[in-house]
């Protein structure tokens, strides 16, 4: 799926947070949105997914504006902190990966991915149980479950230590060498050694600078 | 005591009828409370039950001036009622995104004010008791029709979008990558939901039938170990609750709704106070073996 963002300007009331913002994703990149806490990473995410309403031509997916786009099984989304998710009735990882399968996703397929994020043990654990880190890959696991074409992952790595962070973000770019479109929203440092293709830094000031990284065969920096 | 009770219960017909009436309310109530839980709407049902009482209060003024046939069906207006006040509910929680819980104050507010209007239009204030406590005990056939069709009606929304119902209740964000239509979710669940208050509302009682959905979900949620433990868990308390509420019912003459509300209560109590000293002597025992 080809992601085209065409001068995007959007405003909370009379505070304009993103402006004129104007890119293009092919199927496969591997998108980094960095950004202070405010800058405006998340409003961009909300927009992409219209939760915010954008005007139309503003946003278009395989030349389908974003008004009037109705296929969002396209897309995977983990959202920050895993808000929005009521974790405190109890579900386990199991029964919520089932009911957050369409009806083309085998057990079989649900089992494949909790065993490649290593997490098949814990798949008849109740959710309120589980750590950080087991929630964070219980919920990429069910954004990956419909085989979206486009992955969204807003700060993911928020609320995990380290040594999940880095098998976070190999994982990433596993599923990214598979072809999926990875967004992957972060305002934390240190991540330059990732393979993203590209770079959008968002000011704060509704300023932003989109680049393409040019990388090696080795998969380090330019 | 209890088997006379239980004697009374198969040989009597006001009892059967009230046993199967209870029976599947029983499943009904937790059935439900457990999403409505789930999705934080715990007094919705309170709020629906007040706007379907303006329904049986606008039926009882209307068969006051003369269309007798109101008086006898007050329910039918009742559904209508409810439905309406559950779209209201709906218009307002769209209108107050991050203030959802305002249009339950919105909407409870005019349903009592209505109710109260028209019972007084109607010259009916004393019979306003029954509707607000309901009676079990005093249920007719044709209701035990009516709660069965809306007991198969639910079963089968259950089978056919059970999934979906729980995936939207637990993560309404979500749902839209899985490629449902939240909106409409929403709008069918809410006149689902409207539709059962309403018929629930005879034997249960404005003021009792949210607890009847949620109490046995809040016990049920101590001990449940998985989504589908703890309904099923709600599902035996209430029934358990059902069954010994009728009891109390019978052999105290004291009003059937309350009784059943009291043991829903008492199960509650009993199973977070287990909880409570099952944890104390686990964090107990784990201290002493470090």
């Amino acid at each position: 799926m080809q992601i085209y963002i065409n001068n995007l300007t959007f405003a909370y009331g009379i505070k304009t947070v993103i402006k004129n913002l104007s890119l293009t994703l092919n199927q496969g990149d591997y998108l980094v949105i960095k950004g202070k806490n405010g800058s405006g990473k998340s409003t961009l995410v909300k927009c992409l997914l219209g939760i915010n309403e954008v005007k139309p031509a503003s946003i278009f997916y395989d030349e389908n504006d974003i008004t009037t786009f109705k296929n969002w099984t396209k897309f995977g989304y983990v959202s920050q902190s895993f808000d929005g998710f009521n974790y405190e009735f109890p579900i386990t990882v199991s029964e919520l990966l089932s009911v957050s399968s369409s009806k083309n996703v085998s057990a079989q397929d649900r089992l494949k991915l909790l065993d490649q994020m290593k997490i098949f043990n814990i798949q008849n654990q109740n959710i309120n149980s589980l750590s950080g880190g087991q929630l964070q890959r219980v919920f990429i696991v069910r954004a990956m479950l419909n085989k979206p074409e486009v992955l969204i992952l807003d700060e993911p790595t928020a609320s995990i230590d380290k040594q999940n962070k880095t098998f976070f973000y190999e994982t990433i770019e596993e599923l990214n060498k598979q072809g999926i479109t990875i967004i992957l929203i972060t305002h934390s440092d240190g991540i330059e050694h990732l393979n993203y293709t590209h770079e959008l830094n968002m000011y704060g000031d509704s300023t932003n600078e989109f680049s393409t990284r040019k990388l090696s065969t080795e998969g380090g920096d330019e | 005591m209890f088997l006379s009770f239980l004697t009374d219960l198969f040989q009597q017909d006001f009892m059967l009828r009230a046993l199967a009436a209870g029976f599947m309310l029983g499943i009904l109530a937790p059935l439900l409370g457990s999403i409505v839980v789930v999705r934080r709407l715990s007094f919705i049902a309170d709020t629906l039950g007040h706007f379907s009482l303006v329904g049986i209060s606008v039926s009882l003024f209307l068969s006051s001036i003369g269309f007798s046939y109101f008086f006898e069906k007050p329910l039918y207006l009742g559904i209508i009622f409810s439905v309406i006040g559950g779209l209201l509910i709906e218009f307002f929680r769209r209108s107050y995104k991050n203030y959802k819980e305002i249009s339950m104050v919105i909407v409870i507010s005019l349903g009592a004010a209505l109710s109260a209007i028209f019972f007084a239009l109607a010259s009916k204030t004393g019979s306003l008791y029954e509707y607000l406590f309901g009676s079990i005990l005093t249920v007719t056939n044709y209701y035990i029709y009516l709660i069965f069709i809306t007991l198969v009606i639910v079963s089968i929304l259950f089978i056919l979008y059970g999934k979906k119902i729980v995936a939207v209740s637990f993560d309404e964000m979500n749902a839209k990558f899985l490629g449902i239509n939240v909106g409409l979710f929403q709008l069918v669940f809410i006149i689902m939901l409207s539709i059962v208050v309403s018929v629930l509302l005879e034997a249960a009682g404005v003021l009792l039938i949210s607890s009847m959905m949620v109490i046995p979900v809040a016990a049920g949620m101590r001990i449940g170990w998985s989504y589908k433990s703890t309904v099923i868990i709600s599902v035996i308390f209430s029934e358990l609750s059902v069954l010994v509420g009728l009891w109390f019912a019978y052999s105290f003459t004291i009003p059937s709704g309350a009784a059943i509300v009291s043991v829903n209560i008492i199960i509650l109590l009993i199973v977070a106070l287990t909880k409570r000293i099952i944890n104390t002597r686990r964090i107990k025992n784990l201290s002493k073996n470090q």
